[in-house]
């Protein structure tokens, strides 16, 4: 049974509807990563399992306990917030041990928690400055120790990581799991990093205008995204128009479709398309339109007549000059097992 | 770094200069004026002093009128600094915070007898106590004069907690704090130096009104400022400019204690 359950949460401000029905379960000790675009709704999605939205209708429910009526000081949810909102007038200690005073824990076992909280989050030089003084990185560290020293059965993440340079970022995000995984806590996390959704998370749930799209495994959701939405959001995807005859798709047979004939969606990562040389044959046909060596690979722009060109990542030998801009290529897919045919495109929403 | 100004920039910075300096003794010289007044030996006002004495000090502090009347004074103002306290945040956080049906119109309410001249508040309470046969006293007294800086306290409070993060109330919830205690723990120590200065100012200036005093005052317990409006019709002597002396000093002293307590500075946030 899973730990956190959201269930048709719905939440509108004013006319608009923010939250349309929003189902998330994640299971105990797990990591959820909640990722969208700007303004789909994580934020009021985690506020509502933190107790400050309340939702329209829909329940809440931790560890098999309905807390839709709870207050928030009552839940036992851990929140970094996306602005940080540390008190002003109390210095990095102070703030770490605020949930502890407010618990009534004794002087000595708070200052060895907080120690060991701002040890985890490499502040403990800062412990009596004044959050006025801090970077906006040392920030939120500290309003990730302020959630953490606490160990709560549910931590909720709205980019915890967004303004840590990436060094910081990648040990934070170690240490951070490490720690998930020590204590056992359910998390929920927002990014628009998919790389640290990646990382980071046991399940993705990608977010569309208040609703979620798709839940699975990040790898799964890369490998078989259900919508073109989907694909677009994690990792680059070419959402490419075709044709299905006979079962196969039209520009390159070697793509089965196990749908009826006519217009299909097809979606293939760019490191799924080999560029070969022109002449007669399946696959698109195009030119060269760019061409931008990045070290290990190549990544090109085929020009083919669509309004998007065709995305190709190439690996590339040392020494290989790229195909020159201009040049007639046609492009096929590597692997077409890896190709996924979808009904609807990019736009129908 | 001055040597690199243009000449017309330095003009400017000298002209600057001279204006300020005639403003700030604009405002200074006349209570500088009256404190100099103050130690006239002589029974009749003039400036400059022809001698120094404390003569009217003594005066002052032997009239028992004068000294019963400040006393009226100091517990009128502390009356009415802790009665706009407790009347003031809660508004301020209704007016800030809250949603409500006519919140605009409460607060154009709640910020209305600012607008008012102190001696229309004054009479409206001779007229509202009168109706309910209730005289002038010095409980009306602190009822009017609430009234009247009743204002001056939500605005303060108001503006400070408009700057508050809301946020930070929220966080306080989440790390279990109820909301009392996030009250106590996160709101009030933000607030707590613009509480000060409200109160101060509001003391200050309960303390010195007459517009509206003149009209609620009880006739025996009289505040000081009533007092001496009555005094400087029948007798001005320099004894009224020893008491200004005396009121200019508390002010001062008021002001002092703000600024090492919690820092001018911060009086203004
Ligand atoms: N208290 C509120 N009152 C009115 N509208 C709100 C409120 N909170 C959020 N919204 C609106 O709800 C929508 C979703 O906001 P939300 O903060 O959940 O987005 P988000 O997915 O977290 O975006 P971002 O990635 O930019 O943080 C936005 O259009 C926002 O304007
Ligand atoms: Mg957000």
């Amino acid at each position: 049974m899973s730990h956190i359950a959201l269930q048709d949460i719905a939440k509108s401000f004013g006319p608009v509807r923010v939250l349309d029905g929003c189902s998330v379960a994640v299971d105990k000790g797990t990591v959820m990563t909640l990722l969208g675009p700007s303004g789909c709704g994580k934020t009021t999605l985690l506020r509502t399992l933190a107790g400050f939205v309340e939702p329209d209708s829909g329940r809440v429910v931790v560890g098999g306990r309905d807390i839709t009526d709870l207050p928030p000081n009552r839940r036992q949810v851990g929140y970094v917030f996306q602005s940080y909102a540390l008190f002003p007038h109390l210095d990095v200690a102070a703030n770490v041990a605020y949930g502890l005073r407010v618990r009534r824990v004794s002087q000595a076992e708070t200052q060895a928690r907080v120690r060991k909280a701002l040890d985890l989050v490499s502040l403990s030089a800062y412990a009596d400055r004044y959050p006025a003084r801090l970077s906006g990185g040392q920030q939120q560290r500290v309003a990730i120790a302020r959630a953490l020293v606490l160990e709560p059965e549910v931590l909720l993440l709205d980019e915890p990581f967004n303004a840590l340079d990436a060094k910081l970022r990648l040990s934070m995000q170690i240490e951070l799991r490490k720690l998930i995984e020590r204590v056992g806590i359910t998390s929920i996390f927002v990014t628009h990093d998919q790389q640290e959704a990646m990382t980071l998370s046991d399940r993705v749930a990608v977010m569309r205008a208040g609703r979620i799209e798709q839940v699975g495994a990040p790898i799964d959701i890369y490998d078989r995204p259900r919508t073109a939405y989907v694909a677009a959001f994690i990792g680059r995807a070419n959402v490419l128009p075709v044709d299905i005859r006979g079962g196969r798709v039209a520009p390159d047979p070697a793509i089965a479709a196990a749908r009826a004939d006519g217009a299909a969606w097809l979606v293939v990562r760019p490191e799924n398309l080999a560029i070969e040389n022109a002449g007669e044959g399946p696959g698109w046909h195009g030119t060269v339109a760019f061409a931008t060596p990045q070290g290990a690979t190549i990544e090109y722009e085929i020009a083919v007549g669509m309004a998007e060109p065709l995305r190709v990542v190439a690996l590339r030998k040392v020494g290989e000059p790229p195909a020159a801009v201009g040049s007639p290529v046609r492009v096929r897919a590597v692997d077409p097992a890896a190709c996924v045919v979808l009904g609807e495109g990019p736009d129908s929403v | 770094m001055t040597k690199n100004l243009a000449p017309i920039d330095r003009i400017g910075r000298v002209v600057l200069g001279v204006v300020a300096a005639f403003s700030l003794l604009l405002l200074v010289a006349p209570s500088l004026i009256v404190v100099a007044i103050s130690f006239e030996p002589r029974g009749f006002i003039a400036f400059p002093p022809s001698g120094f004495s404390l003569r009217w000090y003594e005066h002052v502090f032997a009239n028992r009128q004068l000294t019963d009347s400040v006393v009226v004074s100091l517990w009128v103002s502390l009356a009415v600094a802790g009665i706009t306290l407790a009347l003031g945040v809660p508004a301020a956080f209704a007016s800030v915070r809250g949603t409500f049906a006519g919140k605009a119109a409460a607060n154009a309410f709640l910020l209305a007898p600012q607008m008012m001249p102190g001696m229309v508040i004054g009479i409206a309470s001779l007229f509202f106590g009168a109706y309910f046969a209730f005289r002038a006293s010095n409980a009306m007294l602190i009822l009017a004069l609430s009234v009247f800086c009743l204002p001056f306290v939500i605005r303060i409070a108001m503006a400070r907690l408009a700057g508050l993060d809301p946020r930070l109330d929220e966080a306080s919830a989440n790390l279990g704090a109820g909301k009392l205690e996030t009250f106590v723990r996160v709101t009030l120590p933000q607030l707590g130096p613009a509480l000060v200065a409200a109160a101060a100012f509001t003391f200050i200036e309960a303390f010195d009104n007459v517009t509206v005093a003149l009209f609620t005052s009880d006739v025996r317990g009289r505040p000081l400022p009533v007092e001496l409006y009555y005094l400087v019709q029948y007798d001005s002597t320099p004894a009224i400019a020893a008491i200004s002396a005396l009121e200019i000093g508390l002010s001062f002293a008021i002001m002092l204690v703000l600024a090492r307590t919690v820092g001018l500075e911060r009086l203004g946030r």
